[in-house]
């Protein structure tokens, strides 16, 4: 059975876990120990790609070319960019899909995610001794189609088969639950670096049904240490230094440290220095003073909390847990507000940052065949529509229905020998298609005939994954009929095929070592295989037999432990071709008891 | 309606009633897309039903359907577990709510409520107009600036409405469950789809109540 792990790949960090015997856990990096890799991708001057600490120590120095946060930017076009991101980073267009403007060329968001993704698995590989290349990968709840998409499409592009986006809240749900073997009704409010989640979910018997889920894909950690910045900027910078790349980001850098103080002290020190541009600030900074900078901030968690109640029909004191998830739950003040709202004090017994990664991993074991005692009934977040004459929204899907799930519409003609029908998707609560989010354009072909003729069904599918799928059948002549697909935010097939194709080169030292891990893990089978017949069938062994194994074992162990995996390959082959006549004495030996077993029981 | 078409199953041929698993060899089946939601579930074919079986119900055959468990399996089971999970998620949306379930009987009697929809029912009328009334009153002094006197008001509203509502769905139930009755009233069908309308409507004006609230207690 292929392992599948799992990763939370988050805003500010990301991690990766696998399930150990029953029980999930993360695996930590081999250096450091440290389970939390930092959603951080620096494109150093001399072409390296560095992810991870070594990026996030290079982002005050370099930090056009560093890339923090780009999970706000997936399946994202350049009209949804905030003119805060704009001075934060660099884009290489004014229209279109996201793409960062770098040091060799732009980068989509994806592709810049496929990096953290990469630095995963290899972490993974290293730890598992095996080749990693299935995985599930956990997702804000309230992401929409487009943003599921770009995250299926990281994965593609680091050479990952995803075979699940898991919703996270959902996924922390999972670990929480099988922790602590409850049931009922929990709320899981989720705010990490970026986004914010809220999931009504009722616990039944191994069964996670997601009642309703609500949330902000662009509110997180991220607003509070921008809010944060800017205040101390505006209180204590010169308005001439306020707007310097190097101030601004050593100033985030600060007092994003002072906040994670202020979560376990009543006041702490904020130092800020920058000798390039002789500034030397040092002052106090209290909790309260915080608290008071991001209030209305947390206080836009709750709307959603609200509505998400609402749409599972229940009321805050009905709830039997809140479960608290992601690295802003910390906050006193964000535990405080969601102790009032829900009238009960939150559960943050949890580890905030871990436990989506665990649910991922959990999930992934379920998928693998692995375990059958617990199944997700997952929502999707939002609702479902197409455009419709006078441009507005026809909702076909409406949102917290649990997925899979599909609708089936008929289409035909205005005129005649019309040869295809556009359908133009969406998604959104609201009633116009302007303002609801555009996923994608579907051409369907059809077969020229007067007007209204034409019956053609087309099927809209959401699947498990919460990502739309579109299938078209003419009902005259019972053919499948091809869709073709145009997504507004998103990269096509073809541009897939083609980045992966230009990674190809970039990627050869990435298939040497995976070819090295692969022999080796079969090197390590093949030497514990026959360690264990040597020992237990010595009496198969015919003379200078034992002798000729031992040389070709002790030839492999040597060649495993370099990088010529050709050698080592060879020397696999070798050893299995000396000891297939031991190998056959002992099968024969085998099958000869199953037989006689069979006559005896007949006799 | 399609409760006794047969099946073959794709795994030992077997010849069965359209079932979601194969009686011999417990291989998951492909129901034919246009079952009735009642069938899904094995139940007869009457609107009253118990919901909390229902739910019970609902968990025991996604733990044995979902495509979650298939991941690994072939590809006539993957595609009948997701095809039968949709199929499984959609009647169970339908049935687990007196109010959809009410739509969905209607639909299965070939009647919908269409357009009428969009009138407002005659033994709702003065209701409508005395609440609008009082919403026109309340907007008027939330943007005069006096929203605290009008709390008490739109409350009052609100538990007027939940009670309207309370009723209608006592009614409706007891419509629901009249139609496994051979001899009933011919008035049913009418019945369901005026006290369906009625509802609809109420939902809408309770929409409007709400949004006042929202804004009331936003001022």
């Amino acid at each position: 059975m292929e392992r599948i792990v799992g990763i939370d790949l988050g805003t500010t960090n990301s991690l990766i876990a696998f399930v150990d015997g029953d029980t999930p856990r993360v695996i930590p990096d081999a250096q450091t120990g440290d389970p939390l890799l930092p959603s951080v991708v620096a494109f150093l001057p001399d072409g390296q790609v560095e992810v991870g600490q070594g990026a996030k120590a290079v982002l005050a120095d370099q930090p056009l070319t560093t890339v923090q946060s780009v999970k706000r930017f997936m399946g994202l076009g350049m009209e949804h960019v905030s003119t805060e991101d704009r001075r934060r980073y660099r884009f290489a267009d004014e229209t279109g899909i996201v793409r960062f403007a770098l040091p060799s060329h732009p980068y989509t968001a994806p592709e810049v995610s496929a990096f953290i993704l990469r630095a995963l698995r290899d972490r993974a590989e290293a730890y598992l001794k095996e080749p990693v290349r299935k995985v599930v990968i956990t997702v804000p709840a309230y992401f929409n189609d487009s943003q599921r998409q770009a995250t299926k499409d990281a994965g593609r592009l680091a050479g990952l088969e995803v075979v699940r986006l898991v919703n996270e809240p959902t996924a922390a749900s999972l670990a929480y639950g099988l922790d602590k073997k409850e049931e009922g009704l929990i709320a899981v409010y989720d705010l990490g670096g970026g986004t914010f989640d809220i999931s009504v979910l009722r616990l039944h018997t191994g069964i996670f049904e997601v009642l309703a889920t609500n949330g902000d894909t662009r509110l997180g950690g991220d607003d509070i240490d921008q809010r944060l910045a800017d205040h101390f900027l505006l209180s204590d910078v010169p308005e001439a230094l306020r707007h310097d790349p190097h101030v601004a980001s050593n100033a985030r850098r600060v007092t994003e440290q002072a906040k994670r103080a202020l979560s376990d002290h009543d006041e702490t020190q904020l130092r800020l220095e920058v000798p390039e541009k002789r500034v030397h600030i040092t002052r106090t900074l209290t909790r309260k003073e915080l608290e008071a900078a991001v209030d209305d901030i947390v206080a836009r968690t709750l709307a959603p909390c609200r509505q998400a109640l609402k749409d599972a029909s229940l009321t805050p004191h009905e709830i039997d847990e809140v479960v608290m998830v992601g690295g802003s739950t910390r906050m006193p003040l964000v535990r405080q507000r969601v102790g009032e709202f829900f009238g009960r004090e939150p559960l943050t017994d949890l580890n905030p940052d871990e436990v989506v990664a665990l649910g991922a991993a959990v999930q992934a074991d379920t998928l693998a065949g692995r375990r059958k005692d617990m199944l997700l009934l997952d929502v999707v977040p939002l609702s479902l529509g197409i455009e419709t004459m006078g441009g507005v929204m026809s909702r076909l899907i409406e949102r917290n229905t649990t997925i899979p799930t599909s609708v089936k519409e008929m289409y035909t003609t205005a005129v005649d020998d019309q040869t295809a029908v556009d359908i133009h998707v969406l998604q959104g609560e609201r009633e116009l298609v302007q303002d609801c989010r555009s996923l994608a354009r579907f051409k369907v072909p059809i077969e020229p005939q007067p007007a209204g003729m034409p019956r053609v069904e087309v099927t809209f599918m959401i699947d498990a994954n919460g990502i739309l799928n579109v299938a078209a059948s003419d009902l005259r002549t019972g053919r499948e009929r091809s869709v073709e697909v145009k997504p507004s935010y998103g990269l096509t097939d073809e541009e897939i095929e083609r980045l992966l194709e230009e990674s190809i080169d970039f990627a050869e030292d990435d298939v040497t070592r995976r070819l090295v891990i692969e022999a080796r893990t079969e090197a390590d089978t093949l030497l514990h295989v026959t360690e264990k017949q040597l020992r237990q069938y010595a009496a198969f062994l015919e003379p200078g037999e034992e002798a000729r194994i031992r040389a070709a074992v002790s030839a492999l162990q040597e060649a495993k432990s370099g990088e010529d995996y050709n050698r080592t390959r060879d020397l696999i082959e070798e050893l299995g071709t000396i000891s297939a006549p031991f190998a056959q004495r002992i099968m024969d030996k085998s099958i000869g008891e199953v037989l006689g077993g069979k006559e005896l029981g007949k006799v | 309606m399609t409760t006794g078409a047969a099946l073959r199953c794709w795994r030992c041929a077997h010849e069965h009633p359209a079932t979601l698993f194969c009686p011999q060899c417990s291989a998951v089946q492909q129901l034919p897309p246009q079952i009735d939601y009642f069938s899904v579930f094995g139940l007869p074919l009457r609107p009253a039903i118990d919901e909390a079986a229902l739910t019970r119900q609902y968990y025991e055959l996604s733990r044995r359907l979902h495509p979650d468990l298939y991941q690994t399996g072939t590809v006539e089971e993957k595609d009948a577990s997701l095809k039968n999970t949709v199929l499984l998620n959609r009647a169970y949306r339908a049935l687990r709510d007196l109010v959809s379930r009410g739509q969905y009987w209607l639909e299965l009697q070939g009647e919908s409520l269409g357009k009428e929809n969009n009138r407002v029912p005659p033994t709702l009328a003065a209701l409508v107009f005395e609440v609008q009334e009082k919403l026109a009153e309340v907007r008027e002094a939330r943007e005069a600036g006096k929203a605290e006197s009008s709390k008490a008001e739109i409350a009052a509203i609100r538990t007027d409405l939940d009670g309207q509502m309370q009723r209608l769905r006592t009614l409706l139930a007891e419509n629901l469950a009249q139609w496994v009755n051979e001899s009933r009233s011919p008035d049913l069908l009418p019945q369901l789809k005026r006290l369906l309308s009625e509802i609809a409507y109420l939902r809408t004006l309770s929409r409007d109540v709400e949004k006042e609230s929202e804004a009331l207690w936003n001022a």
